[in-house]
């Protein structure tokens, strides 16, 4: 299946959208704080991953960094929060006691990761 | 008839004036005064009037507005470069003593296209108004974002 490359120029669009929507964000609660907060929580996320992936030259991992990027537009816009939206664990997730099953687990837990929260380490 | 021709010229220098200015009060406070003095005239001068605003050509430097009324003041070349030079030097990874107009952000300054996005939109927001991606890519030295912005606002070369 062939696939459309993301080029340096779509990756720069992506960059030029987000710093426009912080640009003209403004919170849900409404209030100046907020929104102030938010805005500069926007410009710096996008400024900090944009440039923690800037050296990949995969074109599986650019598509992946691109479509975490889109997917948290879309939800931030929807949801009017620009926090990236915390998902629940998977079912037997968690390491038992014994730690036997750790390995499983973490795959588990990998693969059960939305594609918007890639950047977030498991905190 | 000497008084004719002087009341013809004296409305067409106050009318240009008008048609190159923004501002209309200038014209409306201009005319005001040339009212009572245009009324008995005014069929007689319907004639005349397309012929006098052709001849009569005002320069745009020689014309100044001395009212802004809450607009900004107009933008000239020097206005535009000490501005985009200006919110340069406030860009933290640039060194202001390595500025120049000529500097390359690229080879001379050693950016990169997402710090070059980031002047871009400093640039927008200074200047009120939105710069499309595909000419914002082709901005890579202050002369060239101070002529791409005196092209948008006609801002005389």
């Amino acid at each position: 299946m062939r696939g459309v490359r993301m080029s340096r120029s779509d990756v720069l669009s992506l960059y030029r959208r987000v710093l426009r929507i912080a640009r003209s964000w403004t919170a849900q609660s409404a209030l100046p704080h907020d929104t102030d907060t938010e805005r500069k929580y926007i410009a710096q996320e996008a400024r900090t991953l944009f440039r923690q992936n800037q050296q990949i030259t995969d074109p599986e991992s650019i598509k992946r960094c691109t479509e975490e990027c889109e997917a948290r537009i879309e939800i931030g816009l929807h949801y009017r929060n620009p926090y990236p939206r915390p998902t629940y664990l998977p079912p037997m997730g968690l390491a038992t006691q014994k730690g036997r099953k750790l390995r499983a687990q973490q795959r588990l837990r990998k693969q059960a990761k939305p594609v918007y929260l890639h950047s977030h380490d498991e905190t | 008839m000497a008084s004719r021709a002087l009341a013809c010229c004296v409305r067409s220098v106050a009318r240009a004036p008008a048609r190159l200015n923004h501002g209309s009060v200038l014209s409306r406070s201009a005319c005001a005064p040339l009212a009572p003095k245009q009324r008995p005239l005014s069929v007689l001068s319907c004639s005349q009037r397309p012929r006098w605003t052709q001849l009569v050509r005002i320069s745009g430097p020689s014309v100044h507005q001395c009212r802004h009324y809450g607009d900004l003041p107009p933008l000239t070349l020097e206005n535009i470069e000490e501005r985009v030079m200006y919110v340069l030097k406030l860009y933290d990874k640039i060194s202001p003593e390595k500025l120049q107009s000529s500097s390359h952000f690229m080879k001379d300054l050693g950016l990169d296209s997402l710090d070059q996005v980031e002047i871009i939109m400093a640039m927008e927001d200074e200047f009120g108004f939105e710069i499309p991606d595909a000419e914002a890519e082709k901005l890579m030295t202050p002369a060239e974002i101070v002529q791409f912005i005196a092209d948008k606002k006609d801002v005389y070369e």
